[in-house]
C-alpha cells in the first residue's frame, strides 16, 4: 500500500493540479533552457554575424552609424562625451519614407556583410584619392 | 521541504538528513545563482553557462539521492524569472542610461538590426538617447523599476520559499502579462519602423522572444500551488 517516495506528488502539488503542473514543468524546462542558451550565446553570435573579429567593436559601431544615417562620412565617436548631445541629434541624412507610419529605406545587413561594405568603401576612397592630381 | 522524512528513523538521522539537505541545496544554489548572475548580464553570459549547468546537475543529484531539496517547479520558475528579468533589465538599462557606450552601440544595435529595428532606426537621435521607436522609451521607464527590478527581488524571495516571494511573484507576473500585451500591441502598430530592413523580422523576433513568456507559465502554478509550503 505504501508508495515509494518517487511516486508521490511534488511538494505543493495537489492531485487536482498534478497534470497541469506536469505540463507547466515541461514548458518551464524548455523556456529556461532557451533563455540560458540565449543569455550565453546571443552577444558572441551577434558579434560574429556583424564582422568581429575582423572588424573591431569600434569599427562595427562606425559601420552601423553610416548605414543608420545613410552618411559615409559619419564615424562612431568613442568614448562619447558624457554630457554631449545625442550623437544623431539634428541629423538630416537618414533615409525614410516619412508619414504616419515611417518606413526606413536601409536594407538588412547580411552575414559578415559589414566587412565587405567597409572594404569596398575603403577601396572607393583610395581610388578617389589616387585619381586626384 | 520535499518528502522522504518519514523513513529516516530517529531524531539524529532526521537532523542529519536535514543538515545534508540544506548543504546540498546551498551548494546547488551557489552555482546556479552565480551562473544566473552572469547569464543575466548577457555580456558575460558565456561564462555563466557552465556554472549554471553545474548547479542544475547538483540540484538533480541531491533530488535523486532523496535529500529534502526545493521542489523542482520552484527552482525552475525562480531561476527562469530571474534570468528573464535580468536580461530585460540589462538591455533596457543600457538603452535608457548607457546608450552611447560602445556596448550599447554595438550589441543593442546588432540585436536591433537582426530582430527589431526599434533598436536600430534613428538610434541615439532622440534627446534622451537610445531607441527612438514610438513608445519604446515609455515602456522602458515604466517597466524597468516596476516590473523587472521587482521581479528579480520576488524571484529571490521565491527561491528562498518565502511567502512574500510567492506573493510578489504573483503580482509581478501579472505586471508581466500587462507588459507583454501592451508591448506586442505597440510593436504591431508600428511594425513598419520595427521590421523593415531587419534580418529576421516578425517570425525571428517571436522565435527569439517567445521564451520570455515566463508569466504565462508561472501564474497557473503560483495560483494552484499549496501556499502552505512557503514560510513567513
Amino acid at each position: 500500500m505504501n508508495k515509494a517516495p518517487t511516486d508521490e506528488l511534488p511538494l505543493g502539488t495537489t492531485p487536482a493540479f498534478a497534470g497541469m503542473h506536469k505540463w507547466l514543468q515541461r514548458g518551464l524546462i524548455v523556456c529556461l533552457t532557451a533563455l540560458v542558451l540565449e543569455g550565453a550565446f546571443t552577444f558572441p553570435l551577434l558579434a560574429l554575424w556583424y564582422g568581429w573579429p575582423q572588424l573591431s567593436l569600434h569599427e562595427i559601431c562606425t559601420e552601423f552609424e553610416k548605414i543608420r544615417f545613410a552618411d559615409d562620412s559619419r564615424e562612431c565617436i568613442y568614448p562619447y562625451p558624457l554630457f554631449g548631445p545625442a550623437e544623431g541629434a539634428g541629423q538630416k541624412t537618414a533615409q525614410d519614407e516619412w508619414g504616419i507610419q515611417p518606413k526606413p529605406l536601409y536594407k538588412a545587413i547580411g552575414y559578415r556583410e559589414l566587412i565587405q561594405r567597409r572594404d569596398e568603401r575603403l577601396a572607393r576612397q583610395a581610388a578617389a584619392h589616387a585619381s586626384q592630381p | 521541504m520535499t518528502t522522504n522524512t518519514m523513513s529516516m528513523g530517529g531524531m539524529n538521522n532526521l537532523d542529519d538528513h536535514h543538515r545534508r539537505s540544506r548543504e546540498a541545496q546551498w551548494q546547488a544554489d551557489k552555482w546556479m545563482m552565480s551562473g544566473a548572475l552572469l547569464l543575466g548580464t548577457a555580456v558575460f553570459g558565456i561564462l555563466g553557462f557552465p556554472l549554471f549547468l553545474r548547479g542544475m546537475a547538483l540540484q538533480l543529484k541531491a533530488q535523486r539521492e532523496g535529500l529534502t531539496v526545493r521542489p523542482i517547479m520552484v527552482t525552475l520558475i525562480g531561476y527562469l524569472v530571474a534570468v528573464d528579468a535580468a536580461l530585460n533589465t540589462i538591455g533596457w538599462a543600457l538603452d535608457l542610461v548607457a546608450h552611447h557606450t560602445l556596448l550599447a552601440r554595438v550589441f543593442l544595435m546588432a540585436w536591433g538590426n537582426m530582430f527589431d529595428a526599434g533598436y536600430f532606426w534613428h538610434y541615439n537621435e532622440l534627446w534622451l538617447g537610445g531607441a527612438s521607436a514610438p513608445g519604446e522609451k515609455a515602456w522602458e521607464i515604466a517597466l524597468l523599476p516596476i516590473v523587472f527590478a521587482m521581479r528579480i527581488a520576488a524571484a529571490i524571495g521565491f527561491l528562498q520559499m518565502k511567502r512574500w516571494g510567492h506573493q510578489w511573484l504573483i503580482i509581478t507576473c501579472w505586471f508581466g502579462v500587462v507588459a507583454w500585451t501592451g508591448y506586442i500591441a505597440n510593436m504591431t502598430i508600428f511594425a513598419d519602423v520595427r521590421y523593415t530592413g531587419v534580418v529576421f523580422p516578425v517570425i525571428g523576433w517571436w522565435l527569439y522572444d517567445i521564451f520570455y513568456i515566463t508569466p504565462f507559465l508561472a501564474l497557473p502554478y503560483l495560483h494552484s500551488v499549496n501556499r502552505e509550503i512557503f514560510s513567513n
